[in-house]
């Protein structure tokens, strides 16, 4: 599709300006001849009807959360709930300055107060910080907290233990928070060797990271074990809560053991992914951890009836962005939180982990799982016996496209000796029955086909609006913005064809 | 529940195909003794119509801040916003969908970002843009830390006028590495560059300098850019009101080497401070040490120019341990609205609207001083924040200012505690506010 | 998957080859390791005279969805390195063995070749 440089035409415009531009005021008196630009910055020339048609047709070469099934492991991908859209921009909200007079955002600060008091008692947690702005975020603030902790005591401490299994934010946190990563590698049933792990605590370790249930989707039952063995050596036990969607009302984190969590308000917790974001990645602490949460919090003053921001103290890590909260999301997930209650909750993840074991028990015959047991609230089985048909899992992905679906996580977790060729199924409760049976069918559909006509596969997507890209080429030729693009125009020869309108 | 399709019939059913008895099978691992017992102790669901009555209420207990006029910036920027912009990005394929790792189902959003990628590049004149940090002080902290990384020390010097909360969360951000970090004193509203040329020296990595800076100083970049190269050291400039590139020199024609700018002034709103969006910018040559996703173009197999995310061997999911960060979910959709504010205001429109940004807040200057009720602290050239000390109260200042539905200007001795700062007010102006509106503004702060 | 291997050379259990003439080794990456990288993209650059341990890293590798470290098979000195992969890492692809050579190091203890893996040894060792 045409570029919006390609479309601009000079002269058009897409902006309206007031009739007052205060023309008695010059520039050239107010400003200094060495700040001000000589030349205008060149953007595009386009008209609104010019944008609007250009966003439209280009959201229609996306595939959404709206449009079907969006299986992606450890990425919740469940509904977004209009309601909670419309009241994230209710006036009051959206026009709200971050340093306006606290009397001015008693409405603001009153949700946020009230959605640390839920997710507090929903994790068992003592307090939360609203500030991290994504699940990573979290992690950093929260491995920056494990660290203050252990140097206010004097202890400093220089290694995480974080799982094989674990994500890629992780260890990349850890290692920004200044700690040594040492792998801890997962048994033959895919949750954590507690042999290992007893020989790997030791206290020079500030702790272990935990997903749980992990991603693969297995619930961790040495879970008491695990606690005992990081706590008895002073250590700290950080969840991370990527998958808490398996959990709500089951089990919490914080009677767990776990001394930190993070949350990914916009996985868990409903609020629209966006493309990547913005979603937040709150952090949850028990008691003795509150000191060093990032400053400020939320407060309440019960004898004035107001709410206000609390400078964290001395001890607090700092901050970790302006201001305080993306306080839009925290807004959408306080009214999912409401609109679900107690038995939403429950009724979610228990949902979610039937969902997920029924897709898992269907598609065992075709896809050998990972690992041959019930899972939580998604399944990992893999691609592997298709290897020798010439077909990867990533052919296999591709193909699901074709079908009209977007197909789940491949390639992660990755991890030996059973987590390979991975293909990770996280069906949320918002997926029917009839959506999932859908799914079976296509999987067992492709399955087939690899046997029987692999070629379908290895040159899948067809009907998609593009087709396999060279990423390759991509990285080697480095065209990252359009004047890079024109700086090559000759050797690109892009035919008109290959660039819709 | 509405949100929840499966009824209790169909689970039954999936119970038996699954081939257990229960749901209890299902998670026999999680220990018992740790499940809970009793429901979770919070308010049971409400209705939709309950919820909205309830979070209507909520914002009720805030102003009105629609009608409100904002005399504040400090990072947070209230400019008008088309309705196309709002109107665009609810379409569920960009507002729903996931991060665009399969590109054959994400061109809309692999499209718009390298789009947008190529207006920051163009308004900053820097070669490569990573599209979005989560916002400008996280940003500033990647460009800090990223500066190490190029340069292989652990010494940063930042300016004092950088916004002080960029500079919390830089600070932050460099404790694990005990990296020194050395406070550059302002003078006169502006960097002190006498101080500058005595703490530059070849064992600093990089120098963080924001302009327009927090008292809305624009700051002599190529000056600073001289001093600071004739040591090695790098320059990385820190944008807050992204709003001043329409008319003031890009950064890349000045000497940065590295940018990071906040992006809400491009069409994202307050919200009560987020969530906005970042931008870096860099040198090509600095490209593997950039964190964050950047898209790239390519073809696909029928020769098509398609868009895919690149050169992610720099990040979480490859490098794990030693990605050059961790940085994984960032704020694509402010990158979309961004996007099409930038559109729809074009070259054209963004010259206007930062021009008129800056004649406004002069206008309200000259009025300011003019009602003798004000004085000018420092004299420095400014965009459309300005400092100004007050002859009255300025408790009572902002009170009367919220009283005729303004939002007040900062308190600066909330952030700075110089005797000379003491009773001085931090306005900001943007093209939200009229002639009539800015005198109004005077004419109440006269009386 | 690919596993291609020639005869008379060394080679490591990280999957680097290493070809010894006198006393100077030249050394690359097999067969083998660039069909699990896929399409190498780019290669760190790697100085010349810089003094290397046997397994410390000398440079990374970079394909599209993955990053390695290559390690040194012996200690020695950087006598040379390979500007053209440096340039173009795709000639590691295409020709692992010849032309993707990557760098060449003054052997400073032959005894430490006894550490490294035949031809044969290698082939069983990588075998599906």
């Amino acid at each position: 599709m045409k570029l919006i440089f390609e479309k601009s035409v000079k002269g058009r415009d897409g902006y309206s300006l007031p009739q007052d531009l205060f023309d008695d005021i010059k520039i050239e008196e107010c400003l200094p001849e060495y700040v001000i630009s000589k030349n205008k910055k060149i953007l595009s020339e386009v008209s609104e009807v010019d944008v609007v048609r250009h966003f439209t047709k280009l959201s229609k070469l996306n595939y959404g959360l709206d449009d079907g099934f969006y299986p992606l492991g450890s990425c919740t991908m469940k509904y977004n709930p209009k309601i909670n859209e419309k009241l994230a921009s209710l006036s009051n909200f959206i026009y709200a300055h971050p340093l306006a007079p606290e009397n001015t955002v008693q409405g603001c600060l009153e949700v946020a107060y009230d959605l640390n008091k839920l997710l507090c008692e929903i994790t068992g947690m003592d307090e939360y910080t609203m500030a991290p702005a994504a699940g990573a975020h979290g992690e950093l603030t929260g491995i920056l907290i494990m660290r203050k902790y252990f140097v206010d005591r004097g202890n400093i401490r220089h290694k995480m233990l974080i799982p094989d299994s674990a994500h890629g934010t992780n260890p990349a946190s850890a290692a920004m928070g200044g700690f040594q990563v040492v792998e801890v590698k997962s048994n033959e049933k895919g949750t954590i060797n507690l042999k290992e792990l007893v020989e790997l605590m030791d206290e020079d370790t500030v702790g272990l990271m935990l997903t749980n249930p992990n991603t693969v989707g297995l619930y961790d039952e040495g879970i008491e074990e695990i606690e005992k063995i990081v706590h008895d050596k002073g250590g700290l036990l950080y969840y991370d809560g990527a998958n808490l969607n398996a959990s709500l009302g089951i089990i919490r984190p914080g009677d767990a053991g776990f001394d930190i969590v993070h949350l990914n308000l916009h996985k868990t917790f409903s609020t629209p992914h966006g493309g990547g974001g913005p979603g937040a990645g709150v952090i949850g602490v028990k008691k003795d951890l509150i000191p060093y949460l990032p400053t400020p919090n939320v407060a309440f003053n019960s004898d004035q009836k107001k709410y206000y921001l609390l400078d964290a103290g001395e001890k607090s890590i700092g901050m970790v962005r302006a201001f305080w909260a993306n306080f839009s999301v925290l807004v959408k997930t306080y009214a999912w939180i409401l609109s679900m209650g107690p038995d939403g909750l429950y009724n979610a993840s228990k949902t979610s982990i039937i969902n997920a074991n029924y897709v898992l028990a269907k598609l065992k015959k075709y896809y050998k799982p990972a690992y041959d047991r019930y899972c939580g609230h998604e399944c990992t089985v893999t691609g592997r016996e298709y290897k020798k048909y010439g077909v990867k899992t990533l052919d296999i992905a591709k193909r699901i496209m074709d079908y009209g679906m977007h197909p789940p996580t491949i390639y992660f977790p990755h991890f030996e000796p059973y987590a390979e060729e991975t293909i990770m199924v996280e069906p949320t409760e918002s997926e029917s029955k009839e959506m999932l049976d859908k799914f079976i069918d296509i999987m067992i559909k492709i399955s087939d086909e690899a046997k029987t006509n692999p070629e379908l596969l290895t040159t899948a997507p067809h009907i998609t609006p593009i087709r396999r890209t060279n990423d390759a080429l991509a990285v080697k030729r480095a065209i990252l913005t359009y004047d890079d693009e024109l700086k090559l125009k000759d050797e690109l020869n892009y035919k008109n064809e290959n660039i819709e309108f | 529940m509405r949100y929840i399709p499966t009824t209790e019939e169909q689970k039954k059913e999936m119970l038996k195909e699954i081939g257990v008895s229960s749901f209890e099978d299902l998670i026999e691992s999680i220990p018992q003794n740790l499940r809970l017992k009793d429901k979770l102790n919070i308010p049971e669901a409400i209705s939709e119509s309950e919820l909205e009555d309830k979070i209507y209420r909520l914002a009720k207990k805030n102003a009105d801040f629609n009608s409100m006029k904002p005399l504040i910036g400090a990072g947070s920027y209230r400019h008008f916003i088309p309705e196309a912009v709002k109107f665009l990005l609810q379409r569920e394929e960009f507002w729903t969908c996931y991060t665009p790792y399969q590109p054959e189902l994400s061109q809309g959003t692999l499209q718009s970002i390298f789009e947008y990628q190529s207006y920051i590049s163009r308004l900053t004149k820097m070669e490569v843009i990573i599209p979005s940090i989560y916002d400008g002080a996280s940003a500033a902290a990647e460009a800090a830390l990223m500066s190490l990384r190029l340069t292989h020390k652990n010494k940063i010097i930042v300016s004092n006028l950088l916004h002080p909360h960029y500079r919390e969360t830089i600070k932050t951000y460099l404790a694990p590495h005990e990296t020194e970090i050395i406070d550059l004193p302002y003078k006169n509203g502006l960097v002190d560059m006498e101080k500058l040329k005595i703490l530059i020296d070849e064992d600093v990595a990089s120098i963080i300098i924001q302009s327009p800076n927090f008292f809305g100083g624009i700051e002599d970049m190529a000056k600073i850019s001289e001093i600071v190269h004739s040591k090695s050291v790098l320059l990385i400039n820190v944008i807050v009101e992204s709003m001043s590139l329409g008319i003031l020199k890009a950064p890349g024609d000045i000497g940065a080497d590295i940018v990071a700018g906040n992006a809400q002034s491009f069409g994202m709103d307050l919200n009560y401070g987020g969530p906005y969006n970042a931008y870096l910018g860099t040198r090509k040559q600095y490209i593997r040490q950039l964190p964050g996703r950047i898209v790239g173009e390519t073809v696909d197999v029928d020769g098509k120019r398609v868009f895919v995310m690149t050169l992610r061997a720099r990040e979480q999911d490859i490098r794990r341990e030693k990605a050059t960060s961790n940085i994984c979910t960032n704020h694509n959709l402010n990158v979309l609205a961004a996007n099409i504010f930038l559109s729809l205001m074009g070259t054209e429109g963004l010259y206007q609207i930062s021009l008129l940004n800056a004649k406004s807040a002069h206008y309200l200057e000259n009025l300011l001083l003019k009602s003798g009720k004000f004085e000018k602290v420092f004299n420095y050239p400014f965009y459309n924040e300005f400092l100004l000390k007050s002859k009255e109260d300025i408790s009572t200042v902002n009170k009367k200012l919220l009283e005729n539905n303004f939002i007040p200007p900062l308190k600066i001795c909330e952030f700075y505690q110089a005797d000379n700062l003491k009773n001085v007010l931090l306005f900001a102006v943007t093209e939200t506010l009229s002639r009539d509106n800015l005198n109004n503004a005077a004419k109440i702060l006269s009386e | 998957m690919t596993n291609k291997v020639i005869e008379n050379l060394y080679y490591t259990k990280s999957d680097e080859w290493l070809k010894v003439e006198d006393s100077i080794g030249t050394m690359g990456i097999t067969d083998y390791a660039q069909d699990q990288l896929g399409d190498i993209v780019y290669l760190e650059k790697i100085e010349k005279g810089k003094k290397m341990k046997q397994d410390e890293t000398l440079t990374t590798i970079e394909s599209v969805k993955a990053v390695s470290d290559i390690k040194t098979p012996v200690t020695g000195e950087v006598t040379e390195v390979n500007i053209k992969v440096i340039e173009d890492a795709s000639i590691i692809n295409k020709e692992p063995y010849i032309e993707g050579w990557i760098a060449k190091i003054k052997i400073e203890n032959k005894d430490e070749l006894k550490n490294l893996m035949s031809a044969q040894e290698y082939s069983e060792y990588r075998k599906e």
